[in-house]
Formats: C-alpha cells, structure tokens, sequence
C-alpha cells in the first residue's frame, strides 16, 4: 500500500515536470497533495498518532482543495495563457528528471544505509520531489510554474519529515502550513502586481534589477 | 567569564599613553567649547561633543586593554567613532570621500591585525596577553616571523607608515580641528602603542631585520611626509603630512631601541625607546597645538589655504604667538621640546654608529643623515606656513576683518602652549620619567641605569662629553640677543621706525597680489626633489594681440606618487575583476535558481564521493 503511494507520488512529480498546461500543473499538485494527505494519514493510524491524522486532514484541505482553487482562480482572473512556456521542452525535461531521480537515489542510499527498503524509497523520493520542484522553478517561464515549484519542494521536505524522520512536533508542522498558506496568498498577490506591472507574468522580464 | 574578556592593565606603558591621550584631549576639549558654537547648531554640537567623548573613552580603553578580544573591540570602536567625526560635515562631498578612503584603510590595517591576533590565539588558546607571552617563547622563528609582519602592516595603517599614509591628508583636514588634533596628535599614537605593546613586549625582539626594517620604513616616513608637506598649501593638510614625518621620528627610536635588545646593548635601547617615547609625548603636544591654531584661523577667515591668508600676525596676535611656539617646537629650534627629542633621537643614532660595528655602522650613519635632512626640510617647510600665513600683507578681504577667537579656545592653545616650554626646559626631570617607562618597555630596571645629573646638565655615563641643558641654552639666546641688541645700538644708534610703501620701480601700484606665495616658496624645493615630486604645470594665456596677454593663467602641482601609482591601480584593478564578475549577474530569476539548484547538486555529488 505505502509502496505504491510514494510510486505515485514520483509519478505525480514526473507529472509535474512534464505538465503542458497551467491548469493541468495545477491538477498534477492537487492529485500529488492528495496522494500525500493518504500516506500520512495511512501512517498516522499505523503509528496510531492522533497529532499525525490531523495534519493528514490539514493537508487535504489546504494543499488538494485550498491552495489549488487560490491559483485557478488567479489564472482565471488574470486571463493568463493556458500554456505554461518552457526554457527546456517536455521530453528532455523528463529526461532529466530521470536523472535527477538516479541521483537522489544514490544520494539516498548514502545516507540511509541502515534503514529498510522503505525507508530508503521514501528518502528517495522525497529528494526527488524536491529536486523536481526546483527544477521545475528553474525551467519554467510563467511565474505560477514558480509558485507550483516552491510548494512541490515543500510536499517533499513534508514527505521526508512525517515518514522518515516519523513526523515533527505538532507545532511546528502547524506553523509550517501556516507559513506555506501566507506564502501563497503573498506570491498570489505579487503575480497579479507582475501582470499588471509587465502585462503577463514571464519572469524572463524581470532582469530590469540588474546593477 | 566578564572577567576574562574585560581584563585592564595599567602597566607603566599603558599609563603613560593614558596620561599621553588625557594631556591632549582635555585641552582640546576645552578648545571646542568655543570652536563648535560658532560653526555648528545645538543638536549637531551635542552630537560632536558625543562622539568626541566616546572617540576619547575608546583610545584609553585601546592603551588599558588586558586582553586581544577587548583590544580588538575598543580598536574597531576607535576607528568607528573617529570615522563619524570625519564625516561630521555631512554636506560637504569631500569630507564622505576623506571618510570613505580613512575607513577603507581602517578596516585592511584590522584585518591584517585580527589575522596576527588569530595565530596568536591559536598558539595560546587564550586571549590574555600575558598566556600569549608565554606561549609565544616556543612558536618557530617563520611563524613569528609572519607575526610581527602582520602586526606592521596593521597598526602601521593606523599609524600612517609610507606607504599606508594616503589616509592622514584626507581624514586629518576634514574633521573639526579640535578632533584633527587629536587623531594627530593621539590617535595614530596608539598604533605605536600597539607596535610596542605587541611587538616588543609580547612578541620579543627576535631577529635583527625587524627592528632594520621599522628604521628603513620610518626614514622613509620621514622623506616622504615632509617634502609632501613642502608642496601643499592647506594648512591642516600640511599639518597631517607632518604627522607622517613626526611618526618616521618616534619609529626611529622604536626601531633603534629593537636593534640595541636584540644586540645587547640594554642602556642604548633604553635611550632609544626614551627617545622615541619623549617624541611621541611631544609630537602629541606640539601638533595638536598646530591643529588647534590652524583650527582659530579658520574660525577667523573661513580658509585654510595659506595662499588665501596672510598679515594675520597683527589682527590675532595670540592664535599666532602660539602658533609660533608650535612651529618652532615642531622644527626643533632649542630649547623648545621638539628640539630635545628630536636630538635625543639623533644622538641615539650617532651612539648607535659608534657603539656598532659593520653594516649597522653605516646604516645608523644614513638614518642620522636623513633624520638631519628632514629636520631641515621641516624648519624650511615651517618658516612657509608661519611666513605665508601670518606675515606680510592680507591676501583677501576676509583676512583683514578677522578677529581673534574667544576664550575657550585660547585656553585651550595657552595650556598646550604652556606645556611646549615646560616639556623644553624640564627635561632633566622628564628624561626620568620617560626612562623608567622605556626601561619597563625594554625589561630593564631603568633605576640602575644613571643618567648622570649635574646641576641643570644630563651625560650619559657611557656617552661622554654629550650635554643636553636647555634652559642654558635658553639663557644663551637671550643672551645672544640682548648682546646683539646692545652692539647695534651701540654702532647705528637708537632704530628709528621709517615707515613707507615698498619700492616698486615707480609702479606704485602693488598690492598683496604681488606678494611672495608660498608655492614660489617650496619651489626650490619642487625642483630639487622633482624626482619625488613630479612636479607638473598648466599654463594658458588669452593673447589679446600678438604683444599683450590678456590673461594668464598658472598651474603647479606636484604628483601624489603613492595615490597616483599604487593605489589607482590597485583600485582599478579591483574594479575591472568586479566588473568581470558581473558576467554571471543577468538579472534572470531562472538564472539565479539555477545557480542554487546547481551548488545543490554539487554539494550532493560531493556527500555522495566522500
């Protein structure tokens, strides 16, 4: 079961990366968020953490249904193109992510030496999550792909917090979806002020701060 | 744990710079009280009188402090609070400039010092400067050789050794006059406390080219400050390129008294060191006197330009009189102070030529050569900003209408003026005390080393026949003079006071246009030293017709070598490796990413190898 939630949650991050569409970006995130509020919550009861089963609910309702319906309805309003514009096509950008994916696995299997087969997946895909979270800020024009990134990379620190290293204190995982939910309205505000500003939201016209 | 980072000395050293930095700031002080009222508003004085507090609190902290932790902090806060006071006319853009270059070469001499503080502390493991001292014995002779390297070129920044001078003619003239006397006169002192502090009486003396390389340095301070000095016409940036000459004097004794220890030869270095501590004591005086005068003829005329100035001997003759004195003191006429310490040092380096054998024979024989080459140049550089600015006719209209300062800062010039004589004339008393500090200093009981006194003479016991009376001396002018005056009367008659226009061919027309300027002055000098200076000029006439210009239009400079050669290029330099760094900089958010994305990988490949 387990197992086959994090496969699915490297899928969802492949998806992520060789997403043509912003709403289909969109929908890879929710679908991702989902299949991490699951493992969590799978985890929560096995673990029979009351704390756990909480935060599983949280990311539900803030990363599949809250977060996602922010940014839709900032693409809708801002009536942005629906194609997402690449520096780095699908394919190769797929290609890559295979890479990325190797890597993180190498580096996983370094570092967990010890642990069980599980584990050391676990590991692995949450470094990838985050590798293809950056890589997707990095290689995508439209400042939402950015927005999309960021919270990509925070899906994987979560994975690796909550199952490898059995969860943090309740606070700070409470502050962290607080921080993460400020985090999106913020950038949800400054794409509106980019459009405006640069009619479109191409970061690539955003290097006028150059010295 | 406060304690151990907190720790004060008051060793006969520190006390003596304790007692050097109070002697100078309490008449500067009282000097202020009147300078800032009428230059500056309410809030702006508060601010001054602020920082000059803190600046002075700062320098006692730096010559008290017991260990390299709290020295290091009170050293930053010395350079900071001075830095303010540099700047403190805010609007003018050249004092932000003087400010930046003072705090650019503040900040290299602390690193340099934080580096030789480091390896100290990695030796010792401690902060406390005596654990230092005892850990320091056993460190290889190359590390500690780096050491004492370090430890020049960092408080030979704030000192203003050649080539780390460019700062003193920026800073010293842009800050107010009664903290100008100060930076002068005490400030770039510590660093010499620093020297002995760290170098002499923490490092030791271990090899003979240290205390070789401070002499060759400091008469090359010497040159360099005084035909700099020669040339320039602001008053106060005249006075600072002084300091650099006067800080090549004390080094002198510093560096001879380094040569004596570690030959072995305890009662020269103790001379030596006494000399150097004796000039130092009366280079504080004597320049922040200068600096405070020069700070009351700026309040009188609003310039410090000695070109502008002149005649000024009859409209404040008090600013002048003291004036006079610190000339004279500076440029080392008998009996004044500067005189004592100046021969003190000269027959430190004559004994040193005599007593040592070889190269070091002939090598003290340059130094007293080029030490009496710069007491030349300084007399002659002196008798220009006394005889320009004081003498002859008021060369602009301002001058005619100054008015003398008031009492706060007259006060404050009697108290340094008073202590010029007194330091001249008492020197049997103070040789004493400068002698038990430079014997502290040295690790020689000073009481055992007589400095034979009879009646009002000292001869060394080792030194024979040499004679140091200088209230004789002052007998003998007086004496001298008194005989001259009675012989002229005695042949001419009483004078008889004649007074007319200055014969000029039938012009009658001159004015103080024709004047004698103080560029004509130095010119003999510009051209005996153009290989230094490099003089240069611009020349322009508007010809009306082919027989009479219109106008004419005259240039002279001399070239500022160390800022145009070294210091532009090396700036330049920094500059265009900046500039090439800017290729990575394209302002694209993807970019940047990329390069954080990127040092991520690399750091992973890098856990993964090793």
């Amino acid at each position: 079961m387990e197992f086959f939630l994090i496969l699915g949650l490297l899928a969802s991050a492949f998806g992520l990366v060789s997403a043509k569409r912003l709403s289909v970006l969109i929908g890879n995130f929710s679908l991702q968020s989902l299949l991490l509020a699951i493992l969590t919550f799978v985890e929560a009861v096995n673990l029979g953490q009351l704390g756990l089963c909480i935060i599983a609910l949280l990311v539900l309702a803030l990363k599949v249904v809250i977060i996602p319906k922010i940014l839709s309805n900032i693409t809708k309003e801002i009536k942005v193109n629906d194609n997402l514009e690449f520096y780095l096509n699908p394919q190769l950008s797929l290609l890559m992510a295979l890479l990325l994916t190797y890597l993180c696995w190498t580096f996983a299997s370094v570092i967990f030496v010890e642990s069980d087969a599980v584990a050391k997946m676990c590991g692995a895909v949450s470094f990838s999550m985050i590798a293809l979270g950056m890589f997707l800020m990095i290689f995508r024009v439209k400042a939402l792909a950015q927005i999309i990134g960021l919270l990509a990379m925070e899906n994987g620190v979560f994975l690796l917090a909550a199952l490898v290293l059995n969860g943090m204190p309740f606070l700070v995982e409470m502050a962290i979806f607080f921080d993460v939910f400020v985090g999106v309205v913020i950038l949800g505000v400054f794409v509106y002020r980019i459009n405006r500003l640069f009619v479109g939201i191409d970061v690539s016209k955003l290097n006028r701060l150059r010295g | 744990m406060l304690n151990t980072y907190f720790s004060l000395v008051f060793d006969p050293l520190a006390v003596f710079f304790v007692i050097t930095i109070l002697t100078i700031s309490i008449p500067s002080f009282i000097y202020s009280l009147g300078y800032l009222k009428g230059h500056y508003s309410t809030r702006k004085i508060v601010l001054g009188q602020f920082l000059f507090g803190l600046f002075v609190l700062a320098m006692l902290a730096v010559v008290t402090a017991g260990n390299i932790f709290f020295f290091l902090i009170v050293w930053e806060l010395m350079s900071l609070s001075s830095y303010f006071l540099v700047i403190f006319d805010t609007e003018n853009k050249k004092s932000i400039e003087a400010g930046t270059i003072y705090m650019v070469m503040a900040q290299i001499g602390t690193a340099f010092l934080i580096a030789a503080f480091l390896l100290m502390y990695q030796q010792s493991g401690s902060f406390d400067f005596y654990v230092i001292k005892q850990a320091l014995v056993s460190l290889p002779i190359q590390q500690k050789n780096i050491l004492f390297l370090l430890l020049l070129v960092g408080f030979g920044a704030k000192a203003g050794i050649v080539p780390l001078h460019i700062w003193l003619p920026y800073a010293h003239p842009q800050a107010p006059s009664h903290v100008s006397a100060l930076m002068s006169g005490v400030m770039i002192k510590t660093a010499i406390y620093g020297l002995i502090r760290f170098v002499i009486l923490i490092l030791g003396v271990n090899a003979l080219w240290w205390g070789e390389l401070v002499i060759v340095l400091a008469c090359i301070s010497c040159l360099v400050g005084i035909l700099n000095a020669l040339t320039e016409h602001d008053l106060k940036t005249l006075l600072a390129y002084s300091s650099v000459e006067n800080i090549g004097i004390i080094l002198l004794g510093v560096g001879a008294a380094m040569i004596f220890i570690k030959l072995g030869y305890p009662v020269l270095a103790v001379l030596a060191m006494g000399a150097g501590l004796y000039h130092l004591f009366n280079h504080a005086i004597f320049k922040g006197l200068l600096f405070l005068g020069a700070g009351s003829i700026y309040n009188a005329t609003g310039s410090r330009n000695i070109e502008k100035l002149g005649g000024l001997i009859n409209k404040i003759p008090w600013t002048s009189s003291y004036f006079l004195l610190g000339s004279m003191a500076i440029s080392a006429l008998p009996p004044l102070n500067g005189f004592v310490s100046e021969w003190l040092t000269l027959l430190v380096l004559f004994l040193g030529a005599l007593t040592l054998g070889g190269g070091l024979k002939l090598f003290f024989c340059f130094s007293a050569a080029i030490l009496a080459l710069t007491g030349g140049l300084t007399a002659a550089c002196f008798v220009k900003a006394f005889g320009i600015t004081f003498l002859g006719q008021a060369r602009s209209v301002k001058v005619e209408q100054a008015k003398e300062c008031g009492l706060a800062m007259n006060m404050g010039m009697a108290i340094l003026a008073f202590l010029v004589v007194i330091l001249g004339l008492g020197v049997v008393f103070f040789i004493k005390i400068f002698g038990f500090v430079a014997g502290f200093v040295m690790g020689v009981d000073a009481s055992l080393i007589r400095f034979s006194l009879n009646s009002f003479v000292i001869s060394l016991p080792l030194a024979n026949n040499i004679f140091l009376a200088t209230p004789q001396l002052l007998l003998l002018l007086l004496l001298c003079a008194v005989f001259a005056f009675v012989l002229l009367n005695l042949f001419f008659g009483r004078a008889k006071v004649l007074l007319g226009k200055t014969w000029d061919c039938g012009y009658y027309k001159l004015t103080s246009r024709n004047e004698y300027t103080a560029t004509g002055f130095s010119k003999p000098f510009r051209l005996a030293f153009s290989f230094f200076l490099l003089p240069y000029r611009k020349l322009n006439k508007v010809k009306e017709s082919f027989y009479h210009v219109k106008n004419f239009y005259y240039e002279t400079h001399t070239t500022k070598i160390f800022m145009d050669y070294i210091y532009r290029n090396l700036l330049g330099s920094t500059f265009r490796l900046a500039g090439s760094m800017r290729g990575i900089q394209t302002g694209s958010i993807n970019i940047y990413l990329g390069y954080i994305f990127l040092t991520i990988l690399l750091l992973l490949v890098f856990r993964g190898i090793f």
